[in-house]
């Protein structure tokens, strides 16, 4: 029975040895496919008696730098894909939104205590002027910040910008149902683009609701209707009652949209035209 | 295996993820390492200089490292590349680590690479645990052992965890005979130690 290793392949005849070359000995194990009801684990002695090696020492240092060859191959070729660095972008945006929100709320903490006139009133106006206030009330330390804050800010609505383009371009069907950002965020929740394609609409529907969702399978609570799908326009503008209606069916659309970014990587406009016409549909209460 | 009091450690280069050393050797945590946690709590296998070591789930090679301190050679099977990022500088770095990028769910992949190895060490967080290591039993020598953490939560987060056990326990002993079962609490929760050995 011939059996194929990574050092060449060996029957009851005896062996031929594929070279010692690391690289080319990659190559060749790249494409090696066994059949595990007639595999044979190897003998390494066998790869002494064909002349591949000549100890232990040296068959194991062998095997290393081809394993170690094969595996940065894959490394490489997993970091390949666009979507890649579409996930790392969003997750960066997201960091950015927690880390400005803290700041100003901190920043905002500070300028309270040195300006006893700064009262709640303050705290609802919108960030950019409460931090134009602080910048201008403040001194030193807190004046800095409050510009710093701003320019992280200003770097979070540009990359926002480019996380959308980006998404249009890396999933063109998905992004056009919910919008580019909604769409990248599903993207890193899911864990990239092959993994949100094999997924179901229903795990879709409620990607990001993970905690309701648990609780609910624990038993009790109800089931969540929307993750990070709700931030759609269409779910969260939807009158009440069908609001977890346009979720499912938004949510259907995106698996296939999915898919179809996935395996075709363009926009389909048949499969949009009715998609959206059927998400309109579900957003439209009885009477 | 070597113990300073009782502190479970290993000879070996040290600084590979920050590990402190104690008298020149390499502490070895259980709340680190769940092998380490089986060790501490009077399980396990011991390691030995002569024998060749399947891991499957080698993730950062954290634990694969002490693993290699004691044993002939160790294949490190990762899945994903992050982590394999990590294992390959260990690697680099133990001459007796053979590093695989290979789904440990689909053996057919690496198999041109496998010699028979006496131990088999599995820490995958997959439902389909038991599967898996049903299918890299053509590694093993008759005789051999295998070593699973059966992580409960990665095979059903809703059931009881005993219950979870119960059922891969019964899964196992199918080609396999159990000779040891542990709980790692309190070093870990929620996961179990099965010791198996392949019959004769």
């Amino acid at each position: 029975m011939l059996q194929r290793y990574w050092f060449g392949d060996v029957d009851e005849e005896g062996c031929r040895a594929a070279g010692t070359d690391p690289a080319a000995l990659a190559e060749r194990a790249a494409a090696l496919r066994t059949g595990m009801d007639s595999f044979v684990p190897i003998d390494w002695e066998v790869a002494r008696d064909c002349g591949v090696v000549r100890t232990r020492e040296e068959y194991v240092d062998l095997l290393r730098s081809v394993c170690t060859t094969l595996a940065r191959k894959k490394i490489a070729l997993s970091y390949q894909g666009r979507d890649v660095e579409l996930l790392q972008m969003v997750r960066m945006l997201d960091e950015l939104d927690n880390v400005i929100n803290l700041l100003q709320e901190r920043a905002a903490e500070w300028y309270q205590v040195t300006n006893p006139s700064f009262s709640r009133k303050y705290r609802s106006l919108p960030a950019k002027k409460m931090l134009g206030i602080i910048r201008k009330g403040a001194r030193g330390g807190l004046s800095d910040a409050a510009e710093e804050i701003d320019r992280l800010a200003g770097t979070r609505s540009r990359l926002m910008r480019e996380v959308s383009a980006r998404a249009d371009e890396v999933m063109p069907n998905t992004s056009a149902l919910i919008g580019g950002l909604v769409a990248a965020r599903l993207l890193s929740k899911a864990g990239g683009l092959p993994a949100l394609a094999r997924m179901p609409g229903s795990t879709i529907q409620v990607l990001g609701s993970e905690r309701a969702l648990f609780s609910h399978l624990r038993g009790g609570t109800p089931p969540p209707k929307h993750g990070i799908i709700f931030q759609h326009r269409r779910v969260h503008n939807a009158p009440k009652p069908v609001r977890g209606r346009v979720a499912r069916v938004l949510a259907a659309k995106l698996a296939i949209a999915a898919r179809l970014d996935y395996y075709r990587g363009e926009a389909v406009p048949e499969f949009l035209k009715d998609a959206q016409a059927r998400i309109d549909e579900a957003g439209v209460e009885a009477s | 295996m070597k113990w300073l009091g009782n502190v479970l450690v290993s000879p070996g280069e040290g600084g590979v993820y920050g590990e402190r050393t104690l008298e020149g050797y390499r502490v070895w945590d259980p709340y680190r390492s769940k092998l380490a946690a089986l060790y501490t709590l009077g399980g396990g296998i011991e390691l030995t200089p002569e024998i060749r070591v399947l891991y499957l789930g080698a993730a950062n090679g954290t634990t694969a490292s002490h693993v290699a301190d004691y044993v002939e050679t160790v294949y490190a099977v990762e899945f994903a590349p992050r982590p394999m990022q990590d294992l390959l500088e260990v690697a680099r770095r133990r001459r007796n680590i053979v590093p695989i990028m290979a789904d440990a769910s689909r053996p057919e992949e690496y198999a041109p690479f496998m010699e028979a190895v006496d131990l088999v060490y599995q820490d995958v967080a997959q439902p389909n645990q038991v599967e898996i290591a049903e299918r890299n039993l053509a590694f093993l020598k008759p005789g051999g052992h295998l070593i699973l953490m059966l992580k409960t939560r990665s095979v059903d987060v809703r059931r009881d965890p005993a219950e979870v056990l119960a059922e891969a326990r019964a899964g196992l002993e199918r080609r396999l005979d159990v000779a040891d079962v542990r709980w790692l609490d309190p070093y870990h929760q929620d996961h179990t130690a099965i010791v198996c050995s392949r019959r004769g």
